[in-house]
């Protein structure tokens, strides 16, 4: 089976002021992003992620490479039926319903008419905003605009989705339920490709992560591989009491091991904030 | 056959979106009032007729406003409504949907182009009322003085509302071709607004052209300058049409539409093949 997506030598140059200086912003990315998994592409701003993206989906024309998704062509209108995209910050129609919006662009998308009412119902209530689906845009909190902008993207039930910066800007209770989203499209077999530069969400969402610095791909692998250290280990204990610590290092000493720290175990800052602020007040 | 189907049906929704988009914006009501305000205090002003006819008076100070505030909403209106959905983003998410440039530009001309509609057929009829309400008072005049009155022809309005807008369907087919290259929007809206002036003189350039010249160099600038700019001129007929002062040939008419269709499909085929390279 082909991959989701194929990046072959992908170079983009921008041509910048009267004199027509050449920014290369994408140089010779190759990328083999494999089907059903989360993949994150990282990198600083101005790294070439989004440019990547956008010459994916045929937005940008590449200066030299080849791309297909899910086996054909990119930027071809078959490609396009079957992939589905939220830009970063995205910006809707304020005068639109969340309905009306997602419907819109189901139709743009090519589900047919006996099959929009369903279509929609189910992407609004995968992204949680049936509640709020009648309410003009313009009435939206930034993370129900992510939620909307997720609906759009997933309507016509695509195999791939790709998501700019799906969290930048929302709140923690917002960026678990974007967290929780993806996770219900990947189970349902779906490839999602998640470009952002928010570290800690990637971690906990992605299978796998690509690396971009300068245009340049300089990691990809899965996130268990890229970030185990294997000549370490981290054992959670409870109860242990001096003696006992004094004991275990005797014993790991014995068999040639050496404890070079132990500190208690910490809790991320979001876990404490998801754990204090239940519940979302976008809804 | 079925892609085409779904070539028009998106086409069309994008249409959809555009006008309602367009007709809540408050520069569209502003325009419309301000248009209405001309033709409504046209009755008023009528004393300051200078020597012309009551009801020729009426019309020309109407459709005046019609025809201005008409090209202003043309050009502001298709640059911003083009522009914002570049600017905001949301041209890329449409543009990533199974929807092809063309179908998006010309889903923008058709929303514009019917705004403009409403805003003609509203204002055009307006303009009939007050014509119509001025002649009886006029007929009623006559029958005292002896005098007959211009008389005012409600067929006529109906082509001169199809007239205008075609004429402002030219400009909007213009103002795309412009924003499709255009950086920013007050490039799109000077240079639209300056390609309407150019089209309003253009029959100048016209008389030019037909005059014998030694130089071959301002003879091939006066012949593509006639060819490139559509002469909007020839689409301002209130006179002839509304108030019968001049005859109108079928045959003219057809030549005015059929010129006015020509421009507005050679403008919205550059806008496409522009648009169609542009990276967003």
């Amino acid at each position: 089976m082909s991959s989701a997506i194929s990046v072959r030598h992908l170079t983009k140059d921008f041509r910048i002021g009267m004199r027509g200086l050449k920014l290369r912003a994408v140089d010779d990315l190759s990328l083999e992003i494999p089907r059903g998994q989360v993949f994150g592409l990282l990198g600083p701003n101005g790294c070439g992620k989004s440019t990547t993206l956008k010459i994916v989906l045929g937005l940008v024309s590449a200066t030299a490479g080849e791309i297909s998704i899910l086996g054909q062509p990119s930027a071809t209108s078959a490609a396009r039926r079957r992939t589905g995209f939220l830009p970063e910050a995205p910006y809707f129609h304020k005068f639109l319903t969340g309905r009306e919006l997602v419907r819109y662009c189901a139709q743009l998308s090519g589900v047919a008419s006996a099959d929009l009412d369903a279509a929609v119902e189910d992407a609004l209530g995968l992204a949680a905003m049936t509640e709020a689906a009648s309410r003009p845009i313009g009435t939206y909190s930034k993370g129900m605009l992510q939620r909307i902008g997720f609906a759009q993207a997933v309507v016509h039930d695509p195999e791939l989705v790709i998501l700019d910066e799906p969290t930048a800007g929302v709140d923690p209770v917002g960026s678990a339920a974007i967290g929780r989203m993806i996770h219900a499209m990947r189970d349902k077999g779906k490839t999602i490709v998640l470009c952002s530069h928010l570290l800690g969400q990637v971690e906990q969402v992605c299978d796998r992560v690509a690396i971009m610095d300068r245009g340049k791909l300089v990691l990809e692998g899965a996130v268990d591989d890229v970030l185990a250290r294997r000549d370490r280990h981290v054992m959670t204990i409870e109860a242990m009491t001096p003696a006992s610590r004094a004991a275990a290092e005797a014993a790991l000493e014995a068999h040639g091991a050496k404890v070079t720290s132990v500190t208690h175990p910490r809790r991320s800052l979001e876990d404490l904030f998801r754990e204090l602020v239940t519940g979302s007040r976008d809804a | 056959m079925p892609d085409m189907k779904d070539s028009l049906r998106r086409t069309l929704w994008i249409s959809r979106v555009t006008f309602l988009e367009a007709v809540r914006q408050r520069f569209f009501a502003f325009l419309l009032v301000l248009g209405a305000a001309m033709v409504l205090s046209s009755v008023s002003l009528r004393v300051f007729d200078f020597g012309h006819g009551e009801l020729k008076f009426i019309a020309d100070f109407g459709f005046g406003g019609m025809f201005f505030f008409g090209s202003v909403l043309a050009v502001v209106m298709t640059a911003q409504l083009f522009f914002s959905e570049i600017d905001n983003k949301t041209a890329l998410t449409l543009l990533a949907k199974p929807l092809s440039r063309a179908e998006f530009l010309l889903g923008k001309f058709f929303g514009a182009w019917a705004v403009l509609g409403v805003f003609i057929v509203v204002l055009a009829g307006l303009q009939g009322i007050v014509l119509w309400a001025r002649e009886q008072e006029l007929i009623a005049l006559a029958e005292q003085s002896g005098k007959i009155p211009a008389t005012f022809s409600v067929v006529g309005l109906g082509q001169l509302v199809l007239m205008q807008w075609l004429r402002l369907g030219v400009v909007i087919a213009i103002v795309l071709a412009i924003s499709a290259l255009a950086r920013t929007f007050l490039f799109a809206v000077v240079v639209g607004s300056l390609a309407v002036v150019a089209g309003q003189l253009q029959w100048i350039a016209q008389d030019a052209f037909l005059r014998p010249t030694d130089s071959p160099v301002y003879a091939a600038f006066l012949w593509v300058s006639t060819r490139l700019i559509p002469n909007l001129q020839q689409f301002n007929l209130a006179d002839a049409l509304v108030l019968g002062s001049s005859a109108v040939e079928d045959g003219a008419l057809i030549a005015v539409g059929l010129s006015g269709l020509a421009y507005l499909v050679a403008y919205l085929t550059v806008g496409a093949l522009i648009f169609r390279r542009r990276e967003i």
